[in-house]
């Protein structure tokens, strides 16, 4: 007995002296023998499996099983970490094979998940996703019917070779198990994501993300970003109350960064930097958020020309008393991050902005006004000088965001002013725009400027259209309007010719129906300008039938196109048919004698 | 016109180290050249076609090379486009060679001398001829930067004190490396010169940094200014010739070229890092929606931003090894080539389809 005792402290030695080597000695090793301590750390399990054996003689046989396990389990993640894989796949199978009829028990189950996890991450390794998907979800069942049938805190897998007196508390133990449960998930994460399992990859991201908070493994920034992204992801999905929560707790953890005082204190202006920039960041998602909530009721709001339906808006909001209350409650309790205090702060944060469609102006507004004052906190840091790319998409974000706020509110001359603030600030910024280095956003300001402009006078001549006549001043306004979004429109034209002028024969699909586009709206300016010399309106009439001309015959001659431009190709043809008449008409008027 | 803006492929073909003798039929060969256009991998059990614009054989010289990658590039810089010429590969595939020339000699004057070398003279050709026929009305400025990239910092090749440079944006000037140190340029010869400082600065840093050369990306970059006066008014343009010399591609494993590895979380507490990049490439196939992804692209990618894809002019020359035992990071070298030429710069014009129509 007493040589047996002895034998076993000296395998616990050798055990944690590979232990240690692995993970701790292996990271200095010379870039000439990457692997060195990893070899040494695998001589010396062998010895312990060696002397092992040699004990087998008497001793209880579950126990010894299971510690050879042990021993099979670090030799697989020692040859997988040196690159041979397939004696890795040899040896985590052994730990498995012997673990089989244990696996639920409180001694095993830790170390079977952790087996199970590593053969995934080997036969992603091969490029078998599929195979390292059947073992990860059967860990993550493990895991479950645990919990569900003992829930104790397991043993850690380290603990096999320790000294009774060593042996690790319950909290850490629990600590431990879930963190090896985590990682499952955030490699299923990965397996549903290879695989395109997008709702599920995103599932299994949230799930991850939640067990950091709760476990505490987690870095603020680096979370509040994950989340923050996440927020992203639900926006695109349109899950508007998924996407709040996810972006108020990012701002929540993100404002524990700044409290905890960094490891060496003397942080330097670049973290600094860094962290501000990282603030600026989540603002910008919670822009997003603003504005695809604001986007999405007007799909909802919207008739079939684009205007408020007041019908629909009254339908909208019976609809959405009645479904308040069971809504919020069943699809929250799913998603909730964090434990009371911080969970807590996160629903006070939430409480800030609706995650329900605004239906009306005044709900409309208050979102805005949220998304307004993120755009001011972005703009801050990513200022122009330095941030040109990124300063001008919050402006654009910021010009969005007035359009469609724009779409809620009634008073025509108040709408019409909310786009005069969209062109104040886009022209300036475009105007300073080097379109050498910037030819995309360049071009993305021409149209936005140019309909923006197109909207204001649709708008002024709307409001002209319900006087008994049309002032002079009014006239002069949508002749203006018209002119200017003419100008934008040809200047995003002239920035698809090449160097020599040359307008391209057959159009880049990723432009072909802003150009398109482009050339029917100017078509259509050269129709509304109003002037009262006949010879002036003739020439209009011509330039207009130039452009409506334009696509007809492109979509002859490129037939693809026609899909890009259906409803504006039916009224050009339209059009092309009329115009001739309506100019032979005026021509006679004109010269009534010829 | 339509391919105009697309990023063009040249692969080159190296030919094997010399004293390696191959028996008739290509024994030990992995790939064969098929045409000046197509490359056939010798892969089990089917062989693969590669098709890229150009294809460069063993025998191909480097002047044919020049004549085909670059030349086109250059000019268009003298009528006011950037340009760019990437050399991708693996350490050993011939990279070096192809863009400066035999090693350890003077490469400026020698046959041999790579694409970098030809570029400069034919810039500065090009510059002296376009002064003599304007006369006194039209006058150049070259300057030139070099810095190198690794591990996500930026150094400045020609100021070897300094050390973690930043990018910023300027909007008239475009991306820029803060700080950088622009050195004046009058001649070709001269502008060899610099390069070959930077590059030794580059060997230098690698010893006593314990960095590899072959793990950063180094980027010299030529800013041509032109200076015309026509009476009063006066004309200024200017554009970039960038030349990249890519980390080796066998070093790029972890990042990009391996797609289905997961990311181990190891033992380390700081260990889940890699679950923002699933949960950006969930947001990225989202549907055409507008959203904010918190993490930038890579120092490289955004310095070189306009360069992939929008108004610039670009080429990468994917080097290749056709020994057998290259196999492996040859396929990797030709599929990374091959999706090069799908990028394009992603960004759309907006047109909000909403709104009247009629």
């Amino acid at each position: 007995k007493m040589a047996a005792g002895g034998g076993w402290a000296v395998m616990c030695e050798k055990f944690r002296a590979a232990r240690t080597l692995s993970a701790v000695e292996s990271r200095k090793d010379p870039e000439t023998e990457p692997y060195r301590s990893k070899y040494s750390a695998r001589a010396l399990l062998q010895e312990v499996k060696q002397l092992l054996s040699a004990a087998e003689e008497g001793g209880e046989a579950r126990l010894l099983a299971v510690r050879r396990a042990v021993l099979e389990y670090e030799l697989g993640v020692n040859h997988t970490d040196t690159e041979e894989l397939s004696a890795g796949e040899e040896h985590l199978q052994r730990c498995t094979q012997l673990l089989e009829p244990h696996r639920l028990s409180p001694d095993c189950v830790s170390l079977y998940i952790q087996a199970q996890n590593n053969l995934g991450i080997l036969w992603s390794e091969r490029d078998e996703i599929k195979t390292a998907q059947t073992y990860l979800e059967s860990a993550e069942a493990l895991y479950n019917q645990y919990m569900k049938e003992d829930g104790n805190p397991p043993l850690d897998p380290s603990e096999h070779f320790m000294a009774e007196e060593e042996k690790l508390t319950d909290q850490e133990r629990s600590k431990r198990f879930e963190k090896a449960y985590t990682h499952t998930l955030y490699y299923l994460a990965q397996v549903y994501q290879h695989l395109e399992m997008i709702e599920k990859a995103a599932q299994y991201c949230h799930t991850t993300l939640k067990r950091q908070l709760e476990y505490c493994g987690y870095y603020p920034v680096e979370w509040a970003l994950n989340a923050a992204t996440l927020s992203q992801y639900y926006l695109s999905k349109q899950c508007f109350m998924e996407s709040r929560h996810c972006l108020a707790a990012a701002s929540v953890i993100f404002s524990q960064a700044g409290q905890v005082p960094s490891a060496e204190d003397n942080e330097t202006e670049q973290d600094q930097q860094d962290l501000r920039q990282r603030k600026a960041e989540i603002a910008r998602c919670w822009i997003k958020y603003c504005l695809n909530l604001l986007q999405s009721a007007r799909k909802l709001l919207e008739d079939n020309i684009g205007e408020l339906d007041p019908d629909r808006q009254l339908e909208l909001k019976a609809q959405r008393r009645k479904e308040e209350d069971e809504k919020e409650k069943g699809r929250k309790k799913a998603v909730l991050f964090g434990t009371s205090d911080i969970c807590d702060s996160v629903l006070a944060m939430e409480e800030k902005v609706s995650s329900m469609h605004p239906l009306d102006f005044q709900e409309a507004r208050e979102i805005f006004l949220v998304g307004q004052n993120y755009v001011q906190e972005a703009k801050g840091f990513f200022q122009v000088d330095g941030y040109v790319t990124d300063h001008i998409e919050i402006i654009q974000d910021h010009s969005a965001l007035f359009k469609v706020l724009a779409f809620f509110e009634e008073d025509y001359e108040r709408r019409c002013k909310m786009h005069k603030r969209r062109i104040d600030m886009l022209e300036p910024i475009y105007a300073d725009l080097n379109p050498q280095y910037y030819l995309l956003i360049s071009r993305q300001l021409q149209f936005e400027l140019a309909d923006t402009y197109y909207e204001m006078m649709d708008l002024k001549v709307a409001i002209g259209n319900r006087l008994e006549e049309l002032d002079s001043h009014t006239i002069k306004k949508i002749n203006s309007l018209a002119q200017l979004a003419i100008k934008y429109y040809e200047l995003f034209l002239d920035s698809l010719r090449n160097p020599d002028k040359v307008f391209p024969e057959e159009l880049e699909e990723d432009v072909l129906r802003p150009a398109m586009v482009a050339k029917f709206h100017i078509a259509r300016l050269y129709g509304k300008l109003i002037t009262s010399d006949s010879k002036k309106q003739l020439e209009n009439m011509q330039a207009s039938l130039e452009y409506y001309t334009f696509l007809v015959d492109y979509c002859e001659k490129y037939p693809d196109a026609v899909r890009a431009v259906e409803t504006e190709l039916e009224l050009s043809k339209e059009m092309v048919g009329l115009l001739p008449t309506r100019m032979e008409r005026l021509r006679a008027k004109l010269c009534p004698f010829i | 016109s339509v391919e105009g803006d697309a990023i063009k492929v040249y692969v080159r073909v190296r030919p094997p180290s010399e004293g390696t003798v191959f028996i008739d039929g290509d024994q030990g060969l992995c790939l064969s050249v098929l045409s000046s256009h197509t490359v056939r991998l010798h892969s089990k059990p089917e062989p693969k076609i590669f098709t890229f614009d150009y294809v460069a054989n063993m025998e191909t010289t480097q002047e044919s090379v020049f004549s085909s990658v670059a030349k086109n590039i250059v000019e268009s810089c003298m009528n006011g486009y950037n340009g760019t010429i990437f050399a991708y590969g693996q350490t050993g595939s011939g990279k070096t060679f192809t863009m400066m020339g035999p090693s350890d000699s003077d490469n400026f004057t020698h046959s041999l001398r790579g694409v970098i070398p030809r570029s400069f003279e034919y810039l500065f050709f090009l510059i002296e001829r376009e002064k003599e026929k304007a006369g006194s009305g039209k006058s150049f400025l070259c300057k030139c930067s070099f810095i190198e990239i690794y591990n996500e910092q930026i150094f400045d090749l020609l100021d070897s004190a300094s050390s973690g440079l930043f990018l910023r944006e300027h909007i008239k000037k475009g991306v820029f490396v803060d700080g950088a140190v622009e050195q004046v340029l009058s001649s070709a010869a001269e502008a060899y010169q610099v390069l070959t400082m930077g590059w030794r600065n580059r060997r230098v840093a690698s010893t006593s940094m314990n960095r590899e050369s072959s793990r950063s990306h180094a980027v010299f970059t030529i800013t041509v200014e032109s200076m015309e006066k026509n009476n009063e008014i006066v004309n200024i343009r200017s554009s970039l010739l960038n030349l990249v010399d890519l980390a080796g591609s066998e070093r790029q494993k972890d990042t990009h070229t391996e797609g289905l590895r997961l990311k181990e979380a190891g033992n380390i507490n700081r260990s889940l890092s890699c679950l923002g990049q699933v949960i950006t490439a969930l947001v990225d196939v989202g549907n055409g929606k507008q959203r904010h992804i918190c993490y930038r692209d890579s120092k490289l990618t955004f310095l070189l931003r306009d360069s992939l894809g929008g108004n610039a002019k670009t080429c990468i020359i994917a080097n290749v090894h056709p020994g057998s035992r290259c196999f492996g990071e040859t396929l990797s070298t030709l599929n990374f080539a091959q999706r090069a030429k799908l990028i394009k710069n992603k960004a759309v014009v907006n047109e909000d389809t909403q709104g009247n129509v009629t």
